[in-house]
């Protein structure tokens, strides 16, 4: 089977129509005639997540997110850098296919991203105030022990928090990405997400946080990450691709957090 | 998730006016007290840096023709910023971030997300207290960002160079570039997070042992035309915020093929807290007769354990 063959099955499935003005969601290496040998999911194509799908025999990557670090993988932005010629060398050499699985992804119901995100966190559906509203009522804790939490179960060891750690919380907005939700919504204690713009952007959730903890708000936001926070549903991205791509094996290799963090 | 909206609001290295000597007017700094529109009169004609029409260095609340009683610099205009300038004496507050939580720096809340434009935004305690206190304690916020980071040197830079002690080892060829004795990443990022009193904002893309000697700075918002320019010719790169779809996946892919580089991220309040204390220092030669004071933020961030 080729590369086509399966971004065939994947629009076949997906049960959103086909952006086709997308510059995402398009080949980034390799092409639709690529011959697969099996097929691996991350949230970004790294250098290094290219190398272990190829040393384990997987041609063909579905990531998230970016190959050459810009948006629309734009090789003018990039080419002028001796690591993107590496970067493409290697592709080009392992004959590896790259098709990026990115707005089909946050359109699709469930949108895998936050289904993922949400399993690793441990907020059942049981929690969520509607299904899609990725909103949780928990029982009430600190955003001390929420945040402590959450860096257990996700493992992120550059996970950042602002808030006062002993606000009571109970009311969780899910974010995944960069689409972090505003946290001046009333209805909400806390939002974790994966990254956000911390000033200049269209809401800036740090400085809003600083300025309820220190009118005594109990508000917190807790950032995963970027990788961190999306990586999670590239689990269910595989395991859904590989319900009709039975004919090469389909899994998630994880490009895992780029950050260490000083102690 | 749709990215449409983003911008490049940083442009590093964009080349900045020679800063013109200062000329006080004698009969203006004999004159009552200056108004807060006349502290912007003087920073305009003494920054050295063409003022540009499309800013958003302009008034954020209060009445420009307040009289100023004391200035406040500060990287972000937080009520605890402006609880403390009011405790120094200080009603005017110059600010390289925003006031009201965006770009826009609007005094009212957005509307939420699925509420549609139309509708009015839902009341928010904490925009309200911020009004409040602005207006019972008559300050003025004018903010100073895209014209500050243009003076030459860029001040954030230099003023994060000074902090982490490193004024003598600048290059000699780039004033923002340092050469610094050799140590390893880890004692590297020991040392700027002792220094710059880091809580739990700091990340690092790099080799723990990696030998550091040469490192670059970017403070602000830092997009990946730059890191591109930067991370190749030094060691270690120290930079505000970055997007994690760019540079730091630049910096693993660099890392995981064995270049010696590594990424320090501070965060964009606590990359430009030195900046705005280099802001008080010049604001004090522009305005002799008001008294300039530095309010740090210092690090928003914190990480469990």
């Amino acid at each position: 089977m080729t590369a086509g063959d399966v971004v065939e099955r994947i629009r076949k499935n997906v049960g959103v129509p086909w952006r086709d003005a997308t510059y995402r969601d398009t080949f980034k290496a390799g092409g639709p005639a690529t011959p697969v040998t099996g097929i691996a999911t991350t949230a970004f194509a790294s250098f290094d997540v290219v190398r272990r799908a190829v040393a384990e025999g997987l041609n063909m990557i579905v990531p998230h997110e970016v190959t050459f670090w810009n948006d629309r993988d734009d090789a003018a932005i990039v080419s002028s850098d001796p690591l993107y010629t590496q970067k493409l060398d290697f592709l080009t050499r392992n004959n590896v296919v790259i098709f990026r699985m990115h707005d089909h992804m946050h359109d699709q119901r469930p949108d895998f991203l936050y289904v993922g995100s949400a399993r690793e966190l441990g907020l059942d559906a049981k929690y969520e105030t509607a299904p899609g509203s990725h909103r949780f009522t928990i029982q009430e804790t600190t955003l001390g022990r929420l945040a402590a939490e959450v860096k257990k179960r996700v493992g992120a060891r550059a996970l950042r928090v602002v808030g006062n750690p002993n606000a009571r919380v109970s009311r969780i907005q899910l974010g995944v990405g960069y689409a972090t939700p505003s946290v001046n919504d009333a209805a909400i204690d806390v939002v974790i997400s994966g990254e956000q713009q911390e000033v200049d952007g269209g809401f800036d959730n740090p400085e809003y946080v600083l300025d309820a903890v220190e009118l005594g708000i109990p508000k917190g936001w807790i950032m995963l990450g970027h990788a961190v926070s999306e990586e999670a549903g590239m689990l269910e991205m595989a395991q859904w691709i590989g319900r009709f791509v039975t004919e090469v094996p389909v899994r998630l290799i994880k490009a895992g957090e780029p950050f260490w963090a000083p102690r | 998730m749709t990215r449409v909206s983003r911008r490049e609001f940083v442009r590093l290295g964009a080349a900045g006016a020679v800063a013109a000597p200062l000329v006080l007017d004698p009969t203006r700094a004999r004159a009552a007290a200056p108004t807060a529109q006349d502290v912007v009169d003087r920073i305009r004609k003494s920054l050295g840096v063409e003022w540009r029409a499309d800013t958003v260095d302009t008034f954020k609340a209060g009445d420009p023709s307040a009289v100023v009683t004391g200035i406040a610099t500060t990287s972000l205009a937080t009520i605890d910023v402006m609880r403390r300038a009011v405790k120094a004496g200080a009603n005017m507050i110059v600010t390289s971030g925003p006031t009201f939580y965006s770009r826009a720096d609007r005094p009212t809340p957005p509307a939420g997300r699925g509420r549609g434009a139309a509708a009015p935004p839902a009341p928010d305690p904490v925009f309200d207290a911020k009004n409040q206190f602005i207006r019972e304690n008559n300050l003025v916020v004018w903010r100073f960002s895209d014209h500050w980071r243009l003076r030459t040197p860029n001040p954030f830079t230099t003023g994060l160079i000074d902090t982490l002690g490193w004024t003598r080892n600048r290059a000699t060829d780039d004033p923002l570039r340092v050469i610094v004795p050799s140590m390893t990443l880890e004692s590297l990022v020991d040392n700027v997070n002792g220094k710059l009193n880091a809580r739990g904002g700091m990340r690092v893309v790099g080799n723990r042992q990696l030998r550091v000697r040469t490192i670059g700075f970017v403070p602000g918002s830092v997009a990946i035309q730059t890191t591109l320019s930067v991370l190749p010719r030094v060691d270690a790169l120290i930079a505000g915020e970055i997007r994690e779809w760019e540079s730091s996946e630049y910096a693993r892919d660099m890392v995981s093929e064995g270049l010696p580089r590594a990424l320090i991220l501070l965060g964009r309040t606590l990359s430009e807290d030195p900046g705005m204390k280099v802001c008080a220092e010049w604001l004090a030669t522009v305005v002799p007769d008001v008294r300039c004071r530095w309010m740090p933020v210092g690090d928003p961030y914190w990480r469990p354990a």
